[in-house]
């Protein structure tokens, strides 16, 4: 036992000598330098280990990180496309309100009651031929001839006015036309589309001067079968012609003049 | 073999970036020689720790500073188990004396080098603690199955 207590004792002072003298013996740090050169060969996949494993911790973190950012994009890209869609149709209204110019019915003589009428404004408020008129929103007509400070109305009831237009449920085209009498038909509705009463009519895209989507009234009726494989529908105006005391102007817009 | 826990020990700890402690494989299986060699190691086994240490030193350490508390941890245990009766030697104690050796260097090293780490350095500790238990039970485990093997 006194040898093994010996040895210890030897290492022991070796280890106090070492503890004691490491700050002067600079040998020490070259021979650190030796020992960790030696130790990068065997160390070398540990590192290359540890290094992909925080790689991979970084791109999941990156990753998660970037998916809560894509979702927040997300949340952020759709309140800013209902803001936009709000603003837009804002725009649009305030367009509509400044092309809207309110008129008054001036002259709607009896023997063409249900093919035009008259009103004050002309081409000096700058109507022009072909703008679609308006009461409370629904067509009525488009401007048939203009003067100075007074233009003609062409009624939808009129036989000579042929407005292309869409049954809105079914997106079928079709053209509104007059009989002259007061009723307002729908024709060229292909049989067997399933047009029911109460289904919305509105314009369809023609023209400049007429943009889609205006409303023009409602079905009422299945009135014929022409036998050709078309169907002609009675719509009931969304505006009340009967009653037309003033009505609205939809002027061009200024980039379609230019 | 010690050499294999050696390089064991440091792999891990570049795996861990040095950050965090491993427990100390080196020391606990000069112990376990200690304990399943008999007298003819005590001699080896001094010096491995001393080198041992020293290498370590070399590596992480900078100064003589585990070659130092290895000696002294192989002496206490070799006296410890001198003065241990063969009825003694039970499985509590086996593991006790497994987990007391690297106990000491542990906190040490703490106290000595990390003093200035403050809460992290004891944060640290205890998960080197934490891992240092099972491979204590199972140096103990390894320890009682050599006995068995010898005495079969």
């Amino acid at each position: 036992m006194t040898r093994e207590w010996a040895h210890g004792l030897v290492a022991l002072t070796l280890g106090f000598f070492l503890l004691g003298a490491s700050p002067t013996i600079t040998f020490l740090r070259s021979l650190s330098n030796v020992v960790g050169n030696v130790l990068s060969v065997p160390e070398y996949p540990a590192v290359i280990t540890r290094e992909f494993v925080r790689d991979f911790y970084l791109w999941s973190r990156d990753k998660n990180e970037l998916a809560g950012q894509l979702e927040a994009l997300k949340d952020e890209n759709s309140k800013l496309r209902i803001i936009n869609s709000v603003l837009v149709a804002e725009q649009i209204k305030a367009e509509l309100d400044s092309r809207m110019n309110g008129a008054r019915v001036t002259l709607r003589e009896p023997n063409s009651w249900w093919n035009e009428f008259r009103i004050d404004k002309g081409f000096n408020d700058g109507i022009i031929m072909g703008l679609p008129v308006f009461q409370d929103g629904f067509l009525v007509g488009r401007i048939n001839s203009v003067s100075t400070h007074s233009s003609w109305v062409e009624l939808l009831t009129s036989s000579a006015l042929m407005i292309p237009v869409v049954v809105e449920e079914t997106r079928d085209l079709g053209v509104v036309v007059g009989d002259g009498d007061g009723s307002v038909l729908l024709t060229y509705i292909p049989e067997g589309r399933g047009i029911e009463r109460g289904m919305k009519i509105s314009t369809a895209l023609v023209g400049e001067l007429l943009p889609p989507g205006f409303p023009v009234g409602v079905i009422r009726e299945e009135v014929t079968m022409s036998g050709n494989g078309y169907s002609t529908y009675k719509i009931t105006p969304g505006a009340s012609l009967g009653k037309l005391y003033s009505v609205s102007v939809l002027k061009h817009s200024r980039g379609l003049l230019e | 073999m010690t050499g294999i826990f050696w390089l064991v020990q440091d792999l891990l700890t570049v795996l861990m970036s040095g950050a965090v402690r491993m427990p100390e494989f080196f020391l606990l299986s000069l112990v376990y020689r200690l304990f399943t060699g008999g007298r003819d190691v005590y001699v080896p086994v001094i010096w491995t720790a001393f080198f041992g240490g020293l290498l370590w030193d070399l590596r992480w350490v900078g100064i003589p500073f585990f070659a130092l508390c290895y000696v002294v941890v192989v002496m206490m245990v070799m006296a410890a188990w001198n003065t241990l009766p063969s009825s003694g030697r039970t499985v509590f104690i086996i593991f006790l004396l497994f987990w007391a050796a690297q106990l000491l260097p542990a906190v040490l090293s703490v106290l000595v080098l990390e003093r200035k780490t403050g809460n992290v350095g004891w944060t640290l500790f205890g998960v080197q603690q934490g891992c240092a238990v099972p491979v204590s039970l199972l140096s103990a485990f390894f320890y009682f199955k050599h006995e068995k093997n010898r005495n079969a």
